[in-house]
């Protein structure tokens, strides 16, 4: 069928020029595919009609098959399912699209489904299926677990997965594969003619391809050939100007070495404000974003009302306001967190400001994106420094943005925590049969490798509970009648209900006012460490800690000039491997610069640099490309080991662990570890016997998989990693409504749970799990890999430095310490109750 | 098993095991805490998968320290079974009708909450508050002990544990047993427990880490 020929087409077209627009070349494109009956994968960035392209071929597809009563035919049940990963999006594509549907006269319902949908509005749906459903990955699977669900999704055509590369990547992404998944083999055991298409937006990220792949993956389990075609990647070509300045101190000498704060260059933020309609500033944690929001006010109180603060923790409904007052022009300024990364576009919006490290190049490009929304407007950010050091990253950033040099999204594979809650999710609707069921799953992309022991461990796990005491067990999950995989118990089903929409957080509590009033919520562990009377700072607001009741912080309003700013634990976000390569061509050039052999063009921020480098290279030495440095210097504190790959913080992580392991061999020692983006520091209270003559055995990739696990962080990791799983998984309530008092005595913490599955049932596929994030996420062990080859090709430098060096003072300061040992722990009790007593 | 850790309070002779519990030699009395029994297969019935051997395990650890140091009575300050009756504690009764000539004295704590016939089938005598016998005192939840005048005090309910750190920022924790002036705090014996810190400023205070099969004295 030719596009241009088709009624649908036609009447779009003209519904187009009326309005005085006419269809981009990718938006046709991708109508052609779709009513061809083809699927892909559109790469178009926010604000360019990315909606449109895949709700318009829908809306034409209908045309085409009913060209005489497309307006007046209703009730046609389900047949374009919009995921999207962000509620807010949802309701501004409903309001797009409804006014799309009524100025052609059609009479398509669209419905949106989330955790703020009404009962009442759910039960509407139910009577009658809108066309069109908005819908997040969570919510979809809260719809697989209703016994109707089949019947809503009989004539569904087009999945569309708005924001791909947001999801690709992450845990919903895993939800969406296998949401897909059931869809597809739903219509495939209904024996329709019709066909599922599959079709996902995403902007630009290093493995688009690999991304279209992971997204049409499930639909391989069709045998019809035509549906087997790989899908096609359509892009709209939209490469937006984008303009980057740093904000440069006026005395470098005089700009703190370490910090994550940035706010001595308050004074140098108020004209960029002033000068502009609206302006964003970004700040990597909700905590620092409180801060810089009283350091704006301090700094220029002309503001006030003309400013707010945009976070996670913040009331949905101020953040709602907000984000209205934003579209309105209201607002002059914003601070915010990763909060407003995605969403709508606020047209007034002129100018970005980003604070410390981005930490990607990917993530910057889109806060860039978020101004100069006109077609042919500039996008302009600035770059702030929070210590002097990292002026080198906007450097970084400009030359990869030049190149266009994006991160990839790395696909999740085998993610058992995810597979338990579908499988428990299919239980509760219609009960499965696992022979049908593994054949759908085994069509996704994360669960294509599944081996069948792994399969039968998982449904073990969920039937039998794993190791058990037989005839003394009373384990209760998912039971088998008749072949039939079911849940019959309705307080285990309603308990599953409430945990799949649950995303896993630290655990929050609500703040409000004791006179009432909601506040925001804040982490539980900052909490404890409160007592009543001190002074905190949350949604700008000083507040004084009064008591906490019922699960609920109670506050007062507080005049105290001083205050603490609670730290929020996400936003640890590492830095990229793009950015990372960057950083160190970027450090080469500095040095280049410094010994005056590199005459061609310079970035700013390395010539403001240059006292520090100066520096830098007179107590230690600044690394070429192909060089690592080490750095070796003791101080009261005791002996310092400070190395230097610039390769983020958790391959930093995962290196410390493992030189230190490697170390221990030598000889028994004890460390703790410290490191930031740039290296990392191990720290013992006895000399490090690291020199030339094996530095680079120590830094050999060479059994690195045994060092990473008989390092004893590994554990430590992953019981960290446990956390999220274990929620996930279903082996942790957070507690809801009314059951508080009888879930009481099913609390225990991830910690305590990874303790018991690690000594009592090992092989556990959640446990398993556990240990394989921490190598694939959390050590990012390829990336780690990497870094060893290119270590063993170049130079290892090893300096004596006498002092603290530019370099190193950073991760001196940042503290987020490790252990390893290779001492008997009997040993280091008895040593440290020796050093204690040393000191008394 | 390891020789315990002998210990002398008030002229009594006291016997710290690292398996969480303590002899009290003078009495024949062998005194456990916390041992929240059934904890797992609660959760189990929840549909949550905690591995039985856990169970196993507490059970055979409680009745080899019984052949080990064939006491006359247990004493268990409290928090005894974990929640609502089910199979698993069934198993605890069997086992404890090996041994009737036992003596097993509960006082009872806030996770005790079966019906007192289900004790009294079981052989277990129950008290509520707490519990005298010669010149110690008994009983769950210190917070909640009325001020006695001149006996000693032994409790649990907290599950202690305590953090001992050294040069290089390095902490670890470490169950213990904790001897005050005027009370002293049991290990959980369970090891499906977590840890909760306590406070070691008071220098007239005692702390024993359990640190693997040793007890090792805290300052």
């Amino acid at each position: 069928m030719i596009l241009n020929k088709t009624p649908g087409f036609f009447i779009i077209q003209r519904w187009l020029s009326e309005k005085g627009n006419k269809p981009f070349i990718f938006q046709q494109e991708t109508w052609q595919h779709i009513i061809n009956g083809r699927s892909g994968l559109v790469n178009a960035p926010t604000g360019c009609g990315k909606t449109f392209s895949v709700f318009l071929g829908a809306v034409i597809d209908f045309i085409n098959q009913y060209p005489k009563d497309y307006k007046t035919k209703n009730k046609n049940g389900l047949q374009l399912l919009w995921i999207t990963p962000l509620r807010a999006l949802g309701k501004d594509i409903h309001r797009a699209m409804e006014e799309v549907i009524e100025e052609l006269g059609m009479s398509w319902k669209i419905g949106i489904r989330n955790g703020d949908t009404s009962l009442s509005e759910r039960e509407k749906q139910k009577r009658q299926t809108p066309e069109i459903l908005l819908i997040t990955p969570e919510s979809l699977h809260l719809l697989l677990a209703q016994k109707h669900y089949p019947e809503i999704f009989k004539s569904l055509k087009i999945i569309a997965v708005d924001e791909w590369h947001e999801l690709l990547g992450s845990k919903r992404g895993v939800q969406v594969e296998l949401a897909i998944s059931r869809l597809v083999g739903l219509k495939l055991s209904l024996s329709q003619q019709s066909k599922i298409i599959v079709w996902g937006i995403s902007a630009t990220i290093g493995n688009l391809e690999q991304a279209k792949e992971v997204l049409l993956s499930p639909l391989f389990q069709v045998e019809d050939p035509e549906v087997r075609t790989p899908g096609i990647i359509v892009s709209a070509n939209a490469k937006k100007k984008i303009e980057i300045e740093s904000i440069l101190p006026d005395e470098i000498e005089k700009y703190p070495w370490a910090g994550h704060l940035g706010i001595k260059l308050v004074d140098k933020v108020i004209p960029i404000i002033l000068q502009n309609k609206t302006t964003l500033i970004f700040i990597n944690t909700r905590g620092m974003s409180e801060m810089w929001y009283q350091a704006l006010l301090n700094a220029a109180p002309e503001l006030a009302g003309a400013i707010a603060l945009h976070h996670g923790s913040i009331e949905q409904e101020l953040r709602l306001w907000v984000e209205e007052a934003l579209h309105t022009t209201k607002l002059k300024v914003v601070v915010c967190t990763a909060s407003l990364d995605l969403g709508v576009d606020f047209r007034p919006v002129e100018t970005v400001i980003q604070v410390g490290s981005p930490k990607g190049v990917a993530r910057f490009l889109q806060r860039a994106g978020r101004s100069g929304h006109h077609p042919d407007a500039v996008s302009k950010i600035y770059f702030l420094p929070t210590h002097s050091l990292e002026l080198v990253e906007a450097a970084a950033l400009k030359e990869a943005t030049k190149q266009n040099f994006i991160e990839s999204r790395e696909p999740r594979l085998l993610c058992f925590d995810v597979l338990i809650q579908y499988l428990s999710t299919l239980a509760i609707s219609n009960g499965f049969l696992p022979g049908d069921v593994l054949k759908e799953i085994r069509s996704t992309w994360c669960y294509k490798d599944i081996t069948n022991e792994e399969w039968d461990q998982t449904l073990h796990f969920v039937t039998a509970g794993g190791v058990a005491l037989q005839q003394y067990d009373d384990f209760r999950k998912i039971e088998i009648i008749d072949g039939v995989y079911k849940i019959n118990n309705r307080r285990i089903a309603m308990r599953h209900r409430m945990h799949i929409g649950t995303i896993v957080s630290d655990p929050m509590m609500k703040v409000k006012f004791i006179s009432g009033g909601y506040v925001g919520v804040i982490e539980e562990w900052f909490i404890s460490r409160l007592a009543p009377g001190d002074v905190f700072t949350l949604a700008g607001r000083t507040l004084e800690f009064v008591m906490i009741k019922d699960m609920t912080v109670l506050a007062r309003k507080s005049n105290a000039k001083k205050s603490m700013i609670p730290s929020w634990q996400g936003g640890r976000m590492p830095l990229s491997a793009n950015l990372g390569f960057m950083l160190r061509k970027k450090f080469e050039e500095a040095g280049e610069l410094k010994t005056e052999k590199l005459k061609i063009k310079k970035d700013i921020e390395l010539i403001v640099l240059e006292p520090l480098f100066q520096l830098q290279q007179y107590l230690s030495h600044v690394p070429n490309e192909n060089e690592l440095l080490i750095e070796q210097i003791e101080t009261k504190d005791g002996y310092h080991l400070f190395v230097f790959p610039f390769e983020g913080r958790l391959v930093h992580e995962a290196m410390a662990a493992v030189l230190a392991y490697r170390i221990s061999k030598i000889i028994p020692i004890t460390f703790s570890f410290a490191m930031n983006d740039y290296g990392f520091e191990l720290l013992s209270d006895q000399p490090i016997p690291v020199d030339d003559s094996n530095v680079y055995e120590l830094f050999s990739p060479e059994n690195l998989l045994n060092d990473i696990q008989r390092s004893v962080n590994s554990a430590e990791m992953a019981r960290r990693k446990f956390r999220d799983i274990a929620v996930i998984g279903g082996l942790i309530f957070q507690g809801y409504p009314g059951e508080q008092k009888k879930a009481r005595h099913l609390q225990a913490s991830a910690s305590l749970l990874f303790n018991v599955f690690a000594e009592y049932d090992p092989k556990n596929v959640l446990l398993r799990q556990a240990y394989n994030e921490v190598l694939e996420q959390q050590m990012e062990e390829v990336r780690l890999r990497t870094m060893l080859d290119r270590i063993q090709k170049g130079n290892i430098i090893i300096t004596f430095p006498k002092r603290l060096t530019p370099f190193c003072f950073p991760i001196k300061v940042d503290s987020m310490r490790e252990d390893l040992s290779s001492e008997k722990l009997e040993d280091r009790v008895k040593r440290m109750q020796l050093q204690l007593e040393k000191i008394v | 098993m390891p020789a315990p850790f002998k210990f002398i309070l008030n002229h009594q002779t006291l016997w710290l095991s690292h398996e969480r519990c303590i002899f009290w030699e003078d009495q024949k009395a062998l005194i456990v805490s916390d041992l929240h029994f059934g904890k797992s297969g609660h959760f189990r019935k929840a549909g949550i998968g905690v591995p039985q051997n856990i169970y196993k395990e507490d059970l055979q650890r409680l009745f080899s320290l019984i052949q080990f140091f064939n006491p006359g009575r247990l004493i268990i300050v409290g928090d005894l079974f974990h929640s609502h009756a089910n199979k698993e504690i069934d198993l605890f009764v069997k086992w404890r009708n090996d041994v009737p000539n036992l003596s097993v004295e509960l006082i009872k704590g806030n996770h005790d909450i079966l019906a007192e016939k289900y004790y009294q089938n079981a052989g277990i005598s129950t008290t509520t508050g707490s519990l005298t016998v010669d010149q110690f005192c008994f009983t769950h939840d210190i917070a909640l002990a009325c001020e006695s005048e001149s006996q000693y005090i032994f409790s649990g309910h907290i599950h202690p544990g305590i953090s001992v750190s050294g040069v290089g920022k390095q902490t670890i924790y470490l169950p213990c047993f904790y001897f005050g002036e005027t009370f002293a705090v049991l290990p959980a014996f369970s090891k499906f427990t977590g840890l909760s810190k306590i406070r070691t400023d008071n220098s007239k205070d005692k702390f024993f880490a359990i640190v693997k099969d040793q007890i090792i004295r805290i300052k």
